[in-house]
């Protein structure tokens, strides 16, 4: 079955999902991306390539854990679904079939 | 939580989020605020919250408004989807319907912008309430009357002196002369106009001062498109032009611009001068002159006056001047409002020519005429088309549909092809008004303004409701059942389809006879034998010496200027029938003289000075007596020649030794008497008419002379050759050699004569367009109700076919069905065509007789047309196999 090609960014996120065991929402994901990628991203752009992987069907979501900061308001924790394993998987295979083709550098003196 | 977020910002997000994302979202921001007020205090974090909401506004997460939740707007849009539907399956009858109701509306448009243009002529004038054209009518009894648009001099003070409720007084005057600007010569149309001019009429003034547009008596203004004409791109204010005044060339400097006047306007010219000069182009007599005029004279009344005061009081004051010469109410001076001026034909021309109204209104009504037909047509189609559907509408009802609720949708489909069709017939009619002009030689204008985008949608609307909502209501009423069995038609219905097919073919046969009569007219009037050969005749204007003041010296040094010419084109040999005459064939204003006879009669006559070699260049006939001899000094100074209608005019039993029966005319005698030849159009009677080599004898007796143009005589001659276009050539050659300064003026006699019957050409063309595209609807139509007629009939052929009936036998029984309608058709539009016609024709003295060969003929092409429309999807039927057309239940 073909499925959909993810971006860059969704693929990041996707891993960080999946790598983020338990708890994964936007606020944590946005925290590990930005310090293990060392990139700034926003919160909305996360919010929106999670929309873009629930309609994909990469990850679920379901509600839960309303804290006193958030006024009550409940998270929306994510999880990988197969297809977004799979996915994750394909792409992996991928890279490193064509990585391992690169020939070894050798640094030798002309 | 001491702080909270800007309370703004959290409004903005619940109402633009959607609900089931708004809790984590909001939270999320929430939880993002915290954070950061701790670190970096509320204000940033108060930013940053602000920011995150704005960039949250995305697609994904605004939620979807429900205002529109009208009911009437989803129902409308619903059916727009199922008439679009209905319509893309039967494409073909689809297609019928819209070109039908297109090209009626095409025709419409354009007609009907003509009739637009000519009845808005000079209303865009502000003060039209109190603007008037004066003109005047002299009548001195016994037919001694003179009538008159343009007139005297001195109608502007008269005017402004006598009358406390004329706020100013305006004149205008046409003529042509040679301009000079750089090294060009041209001979173009300017005008003499009071500076007053554009305080009373409403010409834009572009550069220069509206008040005063001429500095001084040598300034010139020019319209927008001379300035670009004569100097391009630059500043014309200041340029010199010359002009020809008196054979001297005299500066004028450019003081103002004014925009190009407008094509409805019935004043129009594109260079001017004060009429300051007035004194300097007439004599003191002309200036001072009651009976000798020129310019037309435009009044503009104080606001709150009325023009009754004005002619209440004139004849008194017209009295108080000439009362010792004149009588009461022989001088009448009277006043057209501005408005007026172009469709009233009454009125003789002025500067402008009117247009008779009734061709407007004919043309008009043609037009509706020929929409209504469309209409028409659409109404048929429509209502066979429904037959289709009864089942449709059957299970509808079935299934709950209210009869509203059904007249609603097919009545969104009729608005829809209505619709359709006008946007496409008034895309088509506007982008071929260029192509409607070339056919009929209009000058049709057309200006796009978004208003009119109103008009045009407003019209589909009307004609979609108004051409739908019989058929609509006759096919949503009837009960279930019956629809379900599919009975065929109503009475009602079959009664009403006929009265329109008979109205459609009397409309056709109506258009087409009326196109034949008007072509045969045009054609005998452009091919009748007006008594003299006209073909490959050309006219040439000559020179003379416009200083001197006296006619005669004109004439003479003007006669010297033709025998020059004449040497010169003698030598080529493709010249022949080298001659003279004071005016040419074919155009309008050929010398009217009147004098008062022994008698006390007065009486009146043309007058043409020729030389000897007149009457046979051009083939007249005597019919009595002897034309003018060569060599006789005699017939050089003393004889004339006249013609049978003159002879009859003056009752001559014998005509030749007579003279004219006047007191004052000078020493001359008849000698001969030619045949009636048209002279002047084929709309009037042949005129008394003198012919003679010297203009004084006569010229001392008249007492009245009407001319328009110069009557100063032009050369004539014939061409040879094989090759027309070499005419000209030769003239411009052997020109250059005699006059090599001055510009040639020439022109093609037959030409000249055409355009006199050019207002019916046009006339003419606009019907045949007219009666094509009626003819083309007609045939539409007829398609469409074939289509239904063999559609509602299946069944019925297919039992003939079984019980042994012919394909001919068939076709004749279907042809049949019509054809009784045409025959009425024809019978009906006679007396309407007879009527319309005969008061055509009776502008023309000659015209040709209405015979019912036309009628016939008509008659028979429409039938014609109609079995070739029908023929096809007859024989179709006549053809099929009986089976199906049983089968199907």
């Amino acid at each position: 079955m073909n499925q959909e090609s993810i971006g860059v960014l969704e693929e990041l996120v996707l891993l960080t999902v999946g790598s983020i065991t338990q708890g994964a929402y936007a606020l944590t994901i946005l925290e590990e991306i930005n310090e293990k990628a060392e990139r700034n991203l926003d919160v909305t752009t996360i919010h929106s390539v999670l929309r873009r992987l629930d309609k994909k069907g990469y990850v679920t979501s379901e509600m839960g854990g309303a804290t006193k900061e958030r006024g009550g308001r409940r998270k929306r924790f994510f999880q990988l679904t197969a297809a977004g394993k799979t996915v994750l998987d394909e792409n992996m295979e991928l890279r490193m079939e064509l990585y391992n083709k690169i020939p070894k550098f050798t640094f030798s003196s002309i | 939580m001491n702080n909270q977020p800007p309370k703004w910002a959290i409004k903005l997000l619940s109402w633009y989020c959607r609900p089931e994302l708004l809790e984590d979202l909001e939270g999320d921001l929430y939880e993002l605020f915290d954070a950061q007020h701790k670190k970096y205090g509320t204000k940033k974090a108060g930013w940053f919250f602000i920011w995150a909401v704005i960039r949250s506004i995305r697609p994904s997460t605004i939620r979807l408004f429900n205002r529109t939740q009208n009911t009437r707007l989803m129902f409308t849009t619903h059916n727009i989807k199922i008439a679009a539907r209905v319509l893309w399956r039967d494409k073909f009858s689809a297609l019928l319907n819209i070109s039908g109701l297109s090209i009626g509306i095409i025709c419409f448009i354009l007609l009907g912008l003509y009739v637009l243009q000519e009845s808005t002529f000079d209303r865009f004038h502000t003060k039209t309430d109190r603007l008037y054209r004066s003109y005047l009518y002299e009548d001195y009894g016994e037919g001694h009357t003179f009538f008159n648009a343009v007139t005297p001099l001195r109608f502007e003070t008269f005017f402004e002196d006598n009358f406390p409720e004329v706020e100013a007084a305006v004149q205008v005057r046409l003529t042509n002369t040679l301009v000079g600007v750089f090294d060009q010569r041209i001979n173009e149309e300017f005008a003499i106009i009071s500076p007053e001019f554009f305080q009373v009429f409403d010409f834009k003034v572009l550069q220069g001062s509206s008040k005063k547009p001429f500095d001084n008596r040598t300034s010139i203004i020019l319209s927008r498109a001379y300035a670009e004409k004569f100097f391009g791109d630059n500043n014309p204010i200041g340029k010199v032009i010359d002009l020809e005044m008196k054979d001297v060339f005299e500066s004028f400097t450019v003081s103002a611009v004014f925009d190009d006047m407008p094509f409805n306007s019935s004043i129009k010219f594109d260079m001017a001068v004060s009429n300051e000069l007035n004194d300097e182009i007439y004599d003191e007599q002309r200036l001072n002159a009651w009976f000798s005029v020129s310019p037309e004279t435009y009044v503009l009344l104080k606001k709150g006056t009325a023009i009754q005061s004005v002619n209440e009081k004139i004849q008194d004051i017209v009295m108080s001047y000439l009362g010792e010469d004149l009588q009461r109410n022989e001088y009448n001076i009277r006043f057209q409002p501005i408005t007026d001026i172009h469709l009233n034909p009454e009125i003789p021309a002025g500067n402008s020519a009117a247009n008779n109204p009734k061709y407007v209104y004919i043309l008009g009504f043609i037009g509706a005429l020929v929409l209504i037909l469309a209409c028409i047509n659409y109404t048929t189609l429509a209502m066979g088309n429904s037959l289709k559907r009864n089942k449709e509408v059957a299970v509808r009802k079935v299934l709950g549909a209210l009869r509203p609720t059904l007249i609603n949708q097919y009545l969104t489909e009729s608005v829809i092809i209505a619709t359709l069709s006008t946007a496409i017939g008034t895309i088509t009619a506007l982008m071929a008004v260029p192509v409607f002009n070339s056919l009929t030689n209009s000058t049709l204008n057309y200006s796009f303004e978004w208003m009119h985008l109103a008009y045009f949608l407003g019209m589909g609307l009307l004609i979609g409701l108004i051409a739908g909502i019989y058929p609509v209501w006759a096919l949503s009423g009837g009960k279930v059942l019956a629809l379900l069995q599919k009975t065929s038609q109503s009475k009602t219905s079959h009664g009403i389809r006929k009265v329109m097919v008979v109205f459609q073919f009397a409309m056709t046969v109506f258009l087409l006879t009326s196109t034949m009569i008007m072509q045969r007219q045009l054609d005998f009037l452009q091919n009748k034998d007006l008594g003299f050969s006209q073909d490959a005749s050309l006219a040439v204007e000559i020179p003379t010496d416009q200083s001197l003041r006296s006619r005669s010296k004109q004439v003479a040094v003007t006669l010297q200027n033709h025998a020059l010419l004449k040497a010169e084109l003698a030598k080529s040999p493709d010249i022949d029938n080298i001659t003279m005459a004071s005016h040419t064939f074919g155009s309008t204003s050929w010398a009217h003289m009147a004098f008062t006879d022994k008698n006390e009669v007065f009486r009146r006559f043309y007058f043409l000075q020729v030389d000897e070699y007149y009457l046979d260049a051009f083939d007249i006939k005597l019919i009595d007596g002897r034309g003018f001899e060569t060599e006789s000094g005699l017939d050089k100074r003393q004889s004339i020649i006249i013609n049978q209608a003159a002879a009859d005019y003056f009752n001559f039993e014998n005509p030749i030794g007579e003279k004219l029966p006047g007191n004052d005319f000078g020493e001359h005698q008849i000698i001969g008497v030619i045949d009636d030849i048209h002279f002047s159009s084929l709309h009037n009677k042949v005129q008394p008419l003198v012919l003679a080599q010297n203009i004084l004898p006569i010229y001392e007796g008249i007492s009245d002379i009407n001319v328009g143009g110069s009557i100063l005589p032009k050369l004539l001659f014939k061409y040879t050759g094989q090759n027309l276009v070499e005419a000209e050539t030769i003239l411009s050659a052997a020109w250059e050699k005699v006059f090599p300064n001055q510009s040639l003026d020439f022109h093609f006699m037959d030409q000249a004569i055409k355009q006199q019957y050019e207002n019916e050409a046009q006339l003419k063309k606009l019907i045949s367009v007219a009666s094509t595209i009626s003819i083309i609807i007609a045939a539409i139509g007829l398609l469409g109700l074939t289509v239904l007629v063999i559609n509602s009939r299946e069944k019925e052929i297919g039992i003939r076919k079984v019980m042994g009936a012919s394909v001919i036998q068939i076709f004749r029984l279907l042809a049949k069905t019509y054809s009784i309608q045409l025959v009425i058709g024809v019978l009906l539009s006679v007396p309407l065509t007879l009527w319309l016609m005969k008061d055509w024709l009776d502008n023309f003295a000659y015209k040709v007789s209405l015979t019912p060969d036309l009628f016939l003929m008509s008659g028979l092409l429409a039938m014609f047309i109609a079995i070739l429309v029908v023929s096809y999807h007859t024989l179709k039927a006549a053809l099929v196999n009986p089976i199906e057309s049983l089968r199907d239940e």
